[in-house]
């Protein structure tokens, strides 16, 4: 039985309070975003939660027009790849960043989403 | 293992229908076993593909449900899920089935119904292919992940809204030949770009429809289909896979699995994107289709659009890429758009495509894209 580090649980309860958490592997160094059993690099199995500061900048982006049921309130809104500082990646919604200033290599910050009981992952302005 | 051929194949029209998937499969595989001059009891073992039966019909299980309504309801089955590329994935198990020598006749095959449903509850149904927990949480659709993919290729390689335009007015020009396409009509560059947005950079006429329809085809061993003069031998099949999550992506401007699997497919069959005469690949969006051609080595990176732009992938071009329409004017009914691949390039290999016949076309090639790009499968396919 594995030790697991960090649940998606765990992950997304941290992320709520604001902290993203990382994992690096304890063999090859290698950081990725969790959950994960065993290293995609070196194919060790033990990781260790690091943070991760938030700071990051768009690698692509999209506005998406027409949304999925539920969401059609919401439209438009934008959603980006977001390379972090520390070299790992996130998929957010990008909030207060007009859609028209959007491009790759703006530089954004974490912020949470909190919806109810869901945490989803947003960026806003550096 | 034993070499494996398709004897049979069937496609019901693309479009929207007001039958079950199941009826729109039985109906596609009837055809696909008259066409296999076949009797249904023959039939050993059925894979069938659906995606969103659970969610659109409130039907799960339903290998046996397709077998029954066949008329062969007592053949084992199992269904398949590997989003798009669902009945492709259960094509290349019907192949191993038969290789390894369990069978020597198979049929597979695929449906799916949504125009039954709303718009916006397909695209919450189609985004169930992405990842829940990172991706459906901030409102990615599937046009979203191609919008990500596009952008990326856009900014690496200059590819332009204007050439990825041309992609879908080449798949239209082509599905007004075939009369199963659901869409018939042509298409103009300035009407894509003036379409209207769903996720910028892509708009409306860059993106496949949803689409009702079936697909089948029935395989056989050598010692089977070696008796059929109008057989179409699998020369090779490949699955791989990619990180599920787009934030893993290695590099968003291509298509991982697809390299992969090409990769693959051509050591196995002991073929080069050279020797390919006629494709069908997965064009759920103008640049995926761009992106495909890159990645399945028909053009360098960067050339996809490029090649689009100039007609290299049209009828009577260098390569011809989607003579059946594609899945932007053919339709795209995701359990069955693999079988559908594999069926339209049987009839192209056998010469029967009429209008849209390649000429002289000996090995072809299927490539099913599946999700958020973390499934792909490439399929090579030759007479004789």
């Amino acid at each position: 039985m594995a030790d697991h580090v960090l649940t998606l649980k765990h992950f997304f309860e941290e992320a709520r309070a604001g902290r993203l958490t990382g994992i690096r592997c304890g063999k090859c160094g290698e950081l990725a975003i969790p959950p994960k059993e065993f290293c995609p690099t070196c194919q060790e199995r033990n990781w260790a939660p690091v943070p991760l500061g938030g700071a990051g900048s768009i690698t692509s982006f999209t506005v998406i027009r027409v949304a999925p049921r539920g969401r059609g309130a919401e439209a438009p809104y934008a959603v980006a790849v977001v390379r972090l500082d520390e070299g790992v990646s996130l998929l957010g919604r990008i909030v207060d960043i007009p859609f028209d200033s959007l491009r790759a290599d703006l530089p954004v910050r974490f912020r949470p989403i909190v919806t109810g009981e869901q945490t989803a992952i947003g960026f806003g302005p550096a | 293992m034993r070499r494996v051929a398709v004897i049979g194949v069937g496609v019901t029209k693309f479009g929207k229908h007001d039958r079950t998937s199941a009826e729109l499969f039985a109906e596609a595989a009837g055809d696909a076993i008259r066409d296999a001059d076949v009797a249904p009891s023959a039939i050993q073992a059925l894979y069938y593909g659906n995606v969103t039966g659970g969610e659109g019909e409130k039907q799960l299980h339903m290998g046996p449900l397709a077998a029954t309504l066949l008329g062969i309801p007592t053949i084992p089955t199992t269904r398949f899920e590997n989003a798009c590329a669902t009945s492709h994935a259960a094509f290349r198990h019907a192949v191993m089935e038969i290789g390894a020598g369990v069978s020597d006749i198979v049929m597979v095959g695929g449906a799916e119904r949504v125009l039954n449903i709303p718009t916006d509850a397909a695209t919450e149904y189609f985004a169930y292919c992405s990842d829940a927990s990172w991706e459906q949480s901030v409102g990615l659709t599937f046009p979203g992940v191609f919008a990500l993919i596009a952008r990326a290729h856009m900014d690496k390689h200059g590819t332009t809204e204007e050439q990825m335009a041309h992609v879908a007015v080449k798949n239209h020009r082509h599905g007004v030949l075939n009369p199963k396409a659901q869409f018939r009509k042509e298409i103009t560059v300035d009407m894509v770009l003036k379409s209207a947005y769903v996720a910028d950079p892509l708009k409306l006429l860059d993106c496949c429809p949803f689409t009702d329809g079936g697909a089948a085809v029935v395989l056989a061993a050598e010692e089977v289909a070696r008796k059929r003069p109008r057989s179409v031998w699998v020369l090779g099949t490949q699955a791989a896979s990619d990180t599920m999550f787009m934030h893993e992506k290695r590099d968003l401007s291509r298509v991982m699995a697809t390299e992969r699997a090409a990769a693959a497919v051509y050591r196995q069959a002991g073929k080069t994107p050279a020797d390919v005469d006629v494709v069908e690949l997965h064009d759920c969006f103008t640049i995926a289709e761009i992106v495909a051609t890159e990645g399945l080595g028909f053009f360098e990176p960067g050339l996809g659009g490029v090649a689009a732009e100039k007609g290299w992938t049209s009828l009577g071009g260098k390569i011809p890429v989607n003579p059946s329409g594609g899945l932007k004017a053919k339709g795209h009914p995701i359990g069955a758009t693999g079988a559908g691949q594999i069926a339209e390039i049987t009839t192209q290999l056998r010469g029967e495509a009429g209008p849209r016949q390649v000429e002289g076309a000996r090995t072809g090639l299927t490539h099913t894209l599946g999700g958020n790009t973390a499934t792909v499968l490439v399929s090579l396919f030759g007479r004789g």
